[in-house]
């Protein structure tokens, strides 16, 4: 789609940069379908997807690159001619085989793409591909949805772009100034402690949706799932709370998780919905082409989304 | 059906059965299947929307095609309804999806065909419509999410009658205007010699013969330099000639006659005012043959050819680049629209055309083989030109002019597809803000259908990095909005029989107040002038889907809005060939407000001046010849409503893509 107005030279240096791999696994894949559709669109040259599972009936509630006829097919059988017929420009490559995330092959596979995007993973799982991704130098995304709640995770390492210098300033007047952003790992950003801030900029955070997600997170690591109804309602609360303490956040802004929130999430944690699967994988998409572009600053670095009004905040987890 | 149970599992447990079970019942108007439409389609047919009404006018296009994901090659001039409902019936064929080809603002889709949904999501593009389905869902007190994207921003707004603000409610941002006097003589930006070529100089030569001088009187009034507008007067009658000359068939020389008068003569009349030019650079007047031959210096100490590229041509290239990369969108837009609409140039050559930075004889050339290319136009029979981003003769002639007018001024110069993106304001339509607000619309309609209405949000997609999606809380109706603080009604009628004073006497009942009667912006009626009351509706041009407007003389009781409906079938032929609303609609005493709401409440962020504008610069007149204004159908079109009025003239800017976009041309330039 890109080379109706650009040179032979410059199709060819996008297409170095836009080599994008994308994999998710485990339950759901509304996040990766919105996400996938996007990037295909968009005219990437690239994207690997890696994804071992089958469809089941429950995908179809998101997946609409399936139909009652692919239960049981591995998902990228049945979902790349339909996927590739977005854009006939897009080369999309499929990976079922998954022999885990530790080892020389999984490093030879990133190495061989611009940058890393994974959906509904655990929380060790990210970090683990994370730091795969920094031995490599490559870029690195995570997304997901909990029920209306989701959330981006990126580490760009050190990043380049050019922005506007000042957006107040008439179009014609503005000029394009570089700037970098240095990016910590996951590991890392999940020690942020919200000490600096002042209420009015924690209460701007949504901090609640913040800590519900890292919550659930932590209740994956503990109980070895993610909640299931309500007897997981007085473990996942808790271990809110005490993530909040641990966090240091303004108590007049957040002293404890809203109960009502843990108890929908209790119930809602494993499920995905069709239009928050639009925003995030909306808002990833959009994340990772102005990261491939050097364009715009990207999220830095930790994106939350509440379904329940519509708010999507970004919080820097142990950045300046 | 599915035969897959599970299907539904994810959804059931986030809406609740209740909910869930409701939404399959619900009927949806989904008004639009564009760039929003194809997203929101795909979103409420996989939540479970159960009864989808689609419509759509337009058919696809191939520069559609890298963001409606439900088209494909094959169905380029297809319907974009009946399309976008094959390919998304079956991501859920739970649901059922009804396609129209049509437009909203037909007659057929009148108050009591939007009274059968439950629910109108917006996914427009154009002001017009969204105005009218506000306009529809505020009189048939039909809830109504509304949403609109530019770029990288967008919106979603719920609308409910008399609970929140309707779309009218708030003034929406009027086009950028800029001070007369910064078009006409001291321009400092390249988009001041864009508006003066598009908007001035365009309908100077090729549009219908306006009233320029009047335009200077009020300037004058306005407190307009007298001595500039003495000047300006006299390039407006020198117009007259080259007009002439450009419709006359023996126009081989009239380009040259036009160059001479508006680069060279025009030039050299204003610098006679040599205090215009004390703080300020004076502009070049241009020598036709000198620039054609070679031997034309712009300015001491700089050739002309290399004074003609900006310096910032290659980081502006490179951004380019990255931005085709990030939408997807304006580079392969511009490529494949100009295959499509069959022009002779390859699509690679007319690329590289477009984004090469031409030279002042470039320029001079160009300015040349458009105006003949125009000019020919005229002599063929066509009565006037207006811009229109896509007609390539009027680009080149936009494109040439004001390179050549920024060449004399000493501004940077652009590329034919940057002028193209100034002028036609495209903002490129970003595939992933259409999915994000899409999906934002579904959880707001679904607040409305919980009936949530505390939870109802206004969500803004922003650039702040640390709010990309920021909420507000719903407003209450703007007391003194002109459409939704209206009493509606319904009344069913012939028109072929129906006599306007009968009706409006039967709607008024035993009330006799002082009234008069309006369609839209026509006056049929006041309380000294009756003389309409006789005449049957149709002879008045008053038909189904329109609305009576009766309004009290006094401004003391509110506005009664009655739609036009049709008499049903079993209507006995001897009965009154109307039926009219039960109970009749009693308008509320209007509440005085202390202060009057000012008319227009200026558009600050949107206003801007050329940092270099001094005196004289709070006279800001918008110099759009507003070619595409809705023009009155009837005799009265001196008689105006002022509310009606007032809202005519608050269009403002909203984009975007949609050759449909009526309004593109009232746009200059958005942040």
């Amino acid at each position: 789609m890109i080379n109706a107005t650009l040179t032979e030279e410059e199709v060819g240096r996008l297409d170095r940069q836009i080599r994008v791999w994308g994999f998710e696994a485990q339950q759901r894949l509304g996040t990766a379908t919105e996400v996938i559709k996007n990037i295909v669109l968009s005219g990437v040259g690239r994207l690997v997807i890696m994804d071992g599972d089958e469809v089941i009936e429950e995908d179809l509630g998101s997946g609409f690159f399936f139909r009652d006829e692919d239960v049981g097919k591995k998902r990228v059988d049945a979902a790349k001619d339909r996927i590739e017929s977005l854009n006939p420009l897009v080369t999309v490559e499929t990976i079922t085989a998954f022999d885990g995330l530790e080892g020389p092959g999984f490093d030879a596979t990133i190495r061989g793409v611009d940058l890393v995007c994974v959906t509904d993973w655990d929380r060790d799982g990210l970090i683990r591909i994370n730091e795969a991704c920094r031995r490599q130098g490559k870029p690195f995304y995570a997304g997901g949805t909990y029920g209306v709640l989701g959330y981006i995770f990126c580490d760009l390492l050190k990043h380049d772009y050019v922005a506007p210098h000042d957006r107040s300033v008439p179009k014609e007047a503005q000029k394009n100034i570089k700037l970098s952003a240095t990016y910590p790992p996951l590991s890392d950003a999940l020690t942020h402690r919200w000490s600096s801030l002042t209420k009015r900029q924690t209460k701007d955070l949504n901090p609640a949706v913040v800590f519900a997600i890292l919550a659930l997170w932590e209740h994956q690591k503990v109980l070895g799932q993610l909640p299931t109804g309500p007897d997981d309602v007085a473990e996942l609360e808790s271990m809110a709370n005490a993530m909040i303490s641990a966090a240091d956040v303004k108590k007049q802004v957040l002293e404890t998780i809203p109960s009502d929130l843990i108890q929908t999430l209790s119930e809602t944690a494993r499920t995905e919905f069709s239009p928050v699967c639009a925003i995030v994988g909306g808002m990833l998409a959009q994340d990772i082409l102005k990261t491939l572009a050097a364009r715009d600053p990207p999220i830095a670095n930790f994106f939350t989304f509440d379904g329940n009004t519509g708010a999507g905040t970004v919080c820097r987890m142990s950045m300046p | 059906m599915s035969t897959a149970k599970a299907r539904t599992a994810h959804a059931k447990a986030i809406l609740g059965p209740v909910l869930h079970q409701r939404l399959a019942e619900t009927k949806v108007l989904l008004v639009g299947a564009g760039g929003i439409g194809c997203e929101l389609l795909k979103n409420i047919v996989l939540t479970g929307f159960g009864k989808i009404t689609l419509l759509d006018l337009d058919t696809i296009d191939l520069s559609n095609l890298n963001r409606q994901f439900l088209f494909r090659k094959k169905d380029v001039k297809q319907s974009k309804a009946l399309v976008a409902a094959q390919t998304a019936a079956p991501f859920n064929p739970n649901v059922q999806i009804t396609p129209i080809y049509g437009n909203i603002k037909e007659p057929q889709y009148d108050l009591e065909w939007f009274q059968q949904f439950d629910i109108v999501l917006n996914a427009l593009d154009n002001l017009d419509a969204r105005r009218h389905v506000n306009k529809m869902c505020i009189a048939a007190q039909i809830p109504l999410v509304e949403s609109g994207t530019a770029g990288y921003m967008g919106q979603v707004q719920p609308i409910i009658k008399d609970r929140t603000e309707c779309f009218d409610c708030v003034t929406k941002a009027t086009p950028t205007t800029f001070p007369v006097c910064t078009i006409r003589s001291t321009p400092s930006q390249p988009i001041h010699c864009i508006v003066w070529s598009k908007s001035y100089l365009m309908g100077q030569l090729f549009g219908e013969d306006e009233d320029a001088v009047g335009e200077l009187d009020e300037a004058e009034k306005q407190g307009e330099n007298a001595q500039e507008i003495a000047t300006l007067r006299r390039e407006a009658q020198a117009f007259q000639a080259v007009r002439k000359a450009l419709r006359s068939s023996t126009a081989a020389g009239a380009a040259k006659l036009v160059f001479q008068k508006v680069f060279d003569a025009d030039v050299r009349n204003l610098l006679i005012m040599s205090d215009m030019w004390r703080a300020r650079a004076p502009p070049v007047p241009l020598d036709f043959d000198a620039i054609l031959d070679g031997t034309f210096v712009l300015r001491t100490g700089e050739p002309a050819a290399t004074d003609t590229a900006p310096s910032n041509g290659k980081v502006n290239g490179v951004s380019k680049t990255a931005n085709a990369a990030a939408s997807g969108s304006k580079a392969p837009v511009n490529g494949v629209a100009s295959i499509d609409a069959g022009s002779s140039a390859p699509a690679a050559g007319s690329g590289l055309k477009d984004q090469k930075q031409l030279s002042l004889k470039d320029n001079v050339l160009l300015f040349v083989s458009s105006t003949e290319r125009l000019a020919a136009r005229l002599q063929a029979g066509e009565d006037t030109i207006t811009f229109d981003k896509d007609d390539d003769d009027g680009l080149d002639f936009v494109t040439a002019t004001s390179n050549l007018r920024s060449a004399a001024y000493g501004i940077a110069e652009k590329t034919r597809w940057q002028v193209k993106e100034m002028a036609g304001n495209i903002i490129p339509a970003i595939a992933t803000t259409n999915a994000i607000v899409s999906g934002l619309i579904v959880l707001q309609a679904l607040q409305i259908l919980r009936k949530s209405y505390t939870k109802l949000r206004n969500v803004h997609l922003t650039v702040k990095p640390a709010v990309p999606l920021s909420t507000s809380t719903m407003c209450p109706p703007n007391r003194s909005c002109g459409v939704c603080r209206d009493t509606y009604a319904k009344i069913l009628c012939d028109p072929k029989r129906a006599r306007l004073g009968d009706v409006v006497k039967g709607l008024l009942g035993d009330d006799e107040r002082e009234i008069s009667v309006y369609e839209d912006k026509r006056i049929l009626s006041d309380p000294d002038w009756e003389d309409n009351y006789e005449r049957t509706l149709e002879s008045l041009n008053v038909s189904r889907g329109m609305f009576l407007t009766i309004v009290d003389e006094e401004g003391e009781w509110g506005t009664v809005s009655v739609g036009l409906g049709v008499l049903p079938a079993d209507h006995p032929a001897d009965a009154p060939p109307f039926i009219l609303p039960d109970p009749l609609p009693r308008p509320p005493r209007r509440v005085k407000a202390p202060l009057p709401a000012p008319e227009t409440p200026p558009p600050l962020p949107l206003k801007r001046r050329a940092p270099d504008d001094e005196g004289g610069d709070d006279d800001i007149i918008d110099l759009e010849p507003t070619p595409k204004r809705p023009k009155l159908k009837a005799a009265d079109e001196g008689i105006k409503s002022p509310s009606k009025k007032r809202r005519l003239d608050e269009d403002g800017l909203i984009l975007m893509e949609g050759k449909d976009d009526v309004l593109d041309d009232d746009i200059i330039v958005i942040d």
